[in-house]
């Protein structure tokens, strides 16, 4: 019970999908501008993660391996689709201002990510429960972005007005906001690290990339030039 | 061997420390402080001195804060703290001239390791900032003649009425609604004229910006190009914030290059953008490009491979 | 003129990576060498255009007739991975010179939104053909402009001294936050210049 629980939990900080692994950047930066629309986010990426885990999971040992990544795409893709029909139908302004970001959900290097590397190698409980904290850890994220986004930035809080019309910095809920936000958060990230001794280097680069490209050793000359 | 001590750098000092130059070019800014005063009246030197007062403040608390030497006496802070003050109209609320201050010495230059390490100049980056988060204060200017009077968006730039003799005076002196420190040109180039003589700028950026200005412009079609030389802040930026050490080419060519880019930028978002103004985007997509220059036009030492 | 219109807009205005957020994990990751920069703005146009003439047709030619827009995500990803995947096996058989140079970066263009999110905007914005093409085209512009624009500002970022915890990727996030700054001068542009 105990080890289901860590795996579980496992996505809410330790390993936790965007600050850590730093996978999904672009929808996190792009949907953290209010509070409504980054929980609306954050709830249908979980949905379409846990569900694409269990299928993976189910299917793992029927999926050839050559073509396992154009499978992922597709299982995940279906329940992609799903859930833009489902959002469309019944959260018509959710849909909207999520924009492209809800079908982009399909190449999302979260939901590919873990499942290359946890759902194609463990069973349907665990990969469930792995998908779900995933899940949770990246919609905190994205919640707390965007309250700090919402709040600064627009002077509200799921729509409601905290601070006076007029005394927002308009500039935070916008594009640079949202890199420099992102910026804070992980520098805070490290200093908390470093604080406890603990060593985190956060870097964007091939090893937090699910697609394990076919030549990886010419990434790495490359990156080594 | 062990006795012989090698002392703090640097070993050769000049008599041009950086707030030899600074304190040039806070001379050089006075000028157009007056004629604010006088355009504007008292809350002109106001909104300055604050401003002046958080910048160094902001750097002091940095610096202070993460345990590094305090620079402030250098006095790039005050003149960052200046050009932004320059850069509102008389009308801007303190608090945020303020967030406008802070952002630009703690984020734009501070965060990235202080004087030398920024990329762009922050003072522009603080005009970006208000800009785009204080759209409306920033753009309400409030006309001299009466003091009280506030013309959104009327400054001659966004209004291009006909412009005659009359008005070449008018802009010339500064006698009209606009932001603090780009109205009186008369002033600014008294103080440019100060910098050149002093040779803390070099002609090149301004001559080739101020000139490719007015080629594009008349080339883009924009309604007086002459004119267009007056305003929106195209002297400002020219002769002070294109001119920043640390965010424009090394090289002459370079330069060269960097005032003709700025040129063009600002008349093309002038004459086809959104903003009345293109002289603060120009002269950022410039500072981005800094490092391509630099990279063409220097030169290799002598014996040196690259 | 709407062509050009639409590519200043794609290129400058409506800029992928700095203005949608499209694209950022290769752009942070790819832009610290330039030939690295243009490798990948090469082969991220290459399956852009191609892509958004694919989907295009395939939308227009299949899927419409049998109403199968809803499906335009799972559809559109699968032909973005088969066209990734027939271009790479092509590069390798046909054009090694062209595959040393684009071919390590194909893969991870599967997984970058950008490509994706092409195909899909120009279906939400009625292109016909040449539109579509010219879009992909433009997009694939713009990520290259910003990768190289940032590459430059990455270079300068060598001689920053950031405090400690910034160090690494926070402080290139800040450097993108105010490249992306510059872009927001754009606005507006597209329209009267090219009407």
């Amino acid at each position: 019970m105990r080890e289901k629980w860590k795996i579980f939990t496992n996505g809410f900080f330790k390993d936790n999908p965007v600050l850590i692994q730093l996978l999904g950047c672009c929808s996190v930066l792009a949907l953290s501008v209010t509070v409504q629309g980054s929980l609306g986010m954050g709830v249908a990426l979980t949905f379409v993660l846990a569900c694409s885990n269990v299928v993976i999971s189910l299917l793992r040992k029927v999926i050839p391996d050559k073509v396992r990544i154009p499978c992922f795409i597709v299982v995940i893709a279906t329940f992609v689709t799903l859930v833009e029909m489902i959002v469309e139908a019944f959260l018509p302004d959710l849909y909207t201002s999520m924009g492209v970001f809800l079908a982009l959900i399909v190449v999302n290097c979260i939901v590919l990510g873990r499942a290359e590397m946890f759902a194609s190698k463990n069973g349907v409980l665990d990969s469930l429960l792995d998908g779900l904290g995933m899940g949770v850890g990246y919609t905190i994220v994205i919640v707390a972005m965007a309250a700090v986004r919402e709040l600064i930035g627009s002077g509200t809080f799921w729509g409601l007005r905290i601070i006076p019309e007029g005394y927002q910095i308009g500039i935070v809920a916008q594009t640079p906001g949202g890199f420099l936000v992102f910026g804070i958060a992980i520098a805070v990230l490290v200093k908390i690290n470093n604080r406890r001794g603990k060593e985190y280097k956060p870097e964007i680069g091939c090893e937090g990339c699910p697609l394990q490209c076919a030549d990886k050793s010419e990434c790495q000359k490359e990156e080594a030039k | 061997m062990s006795n012989l001590i090698v002392g703090v750098s640097p070993h050769i000092r000049s008599k041009n420390s950086t707030q030899r130059i600074m304190l040039d070019v806070i001379i050089a800014l006075c000028p157009a402080l007056i004629a604010s005063v006088v355009i504007y009246g008292f809350r002109a030197l106001l909104l300055t001195v604050i401003s002046a007062a958080v910048c160094v403040c902001s750097e002091w608390v940095w610096e202070k804060g993460f345990k590094k030497p305090v620079t402030i006496l250098d006095l790039s802070a005050v003149v960052t703290g200046i050009l932004i003050a320059y850069n509102v109209p008389v009308g801007m609320p303190i608090w945020q001239l303020i967030v406008a201050d802070v952002f630009a010495i703690i984020v734009v230059k501070m965060l990235f390791g202080g004087l030398g390490c920024n990329f762009m100049n922050p003072a522009l980056g603080g005009r970006i900032l208000m800009m785009f988060s204080f759209t409306s204060s920033i753009t309400t200017y409030t006309y001299p003649a009466n003091g009280i009077d506030a013309l959104s968006s009327a400054t001659p730039l966004a209004v291009q009425p006909e412009l005659g003799w009359n008005s070449f005076m008018t802009l010339f002196l500064g006698n009209h609604g606009g932001v603090l420190g780009e109205t009186c040109i008369l002033a600014l180039l008294i103080g440019a004229a100060y910098l050149l003589i002093r040779r803390v700028i070099k002609p090149w950026i301004p001559l080739c910006y101020l000139g490719t200005l007015l080629v594009c412009s008349w080339a883009f079609g924009a309604e007086n190009p002459v004119l267009s030389l007056f305003m929106g802040g195209a002297v400002l930026g020219a002769f002070f914030m294109a001119t920043d050490y640390v965010t424009s080419p090394v090289t002459n060519k370079g330069k060269i290059i960097f005032g003709v880019g700025c040129g063009l930028i600002t008349a093309a978002i002038r004459v086809f953008g959104n903003y009345a103004e293109g002289v603060t985007f120009s002269i950022i997509i410039m500072n981005l490009l800094v490092p391509y220059i630099d990279d063409l036009t220097l030169t290799k030492p002598m014996g040196g491979t690259k | 003129m709407k062509l050009l219109g639409i590519m200043f807009t794609m290129i400058f205005t409506d800029n992928y990576v700095l203005v949608k957020f499209l694209g950022i994990c290769p752009f942070l990751g790819v832009s610290k060498k330039f030939d690295s920069c243009l490798g990948m703005t090469g082969a991220v146009t290459f399956v852009m255009t191609l892509a958004s003439a694919a989907t295009w047709a395939i939308y227009t030619y299949i899927m419409v007739p049998l109403e199968l827009e809803y499906l335009s995500t799972i559809i559109f990803i699968l032909v973005i991975a088969a066209l990734v995947q027939f271009v790479e096996i092509v590069l390798k058989k046909y054009m090694k010179g062209l595959y040393n140079a684009l071919g390590i970066y194909l893969p991870l263009i599967t997984t970058n939104c950008a490509v994706l999110a092409v195909t899909l905007l120009n279906v939400d914005n009625n292109y016909n053909f040449l539109e579509s093409l010219v879009d992909g085209f433009a997009a694939g512009i713009g990520f290259g402009v910003a990768l190289i624009l940032f590459c430059g500002v990455r270079k300068a970022l060598e001689h920053a001294k950031p405090p400690k915890a910034f160090e690494g990727l926070p402080i290139t996030l800040v450097a993108a936050a105010l490249t992306s700054m510059t872009f927001m001068g754009f606005t507006g542009m597209a329209e009267k210049l090219f009407g």
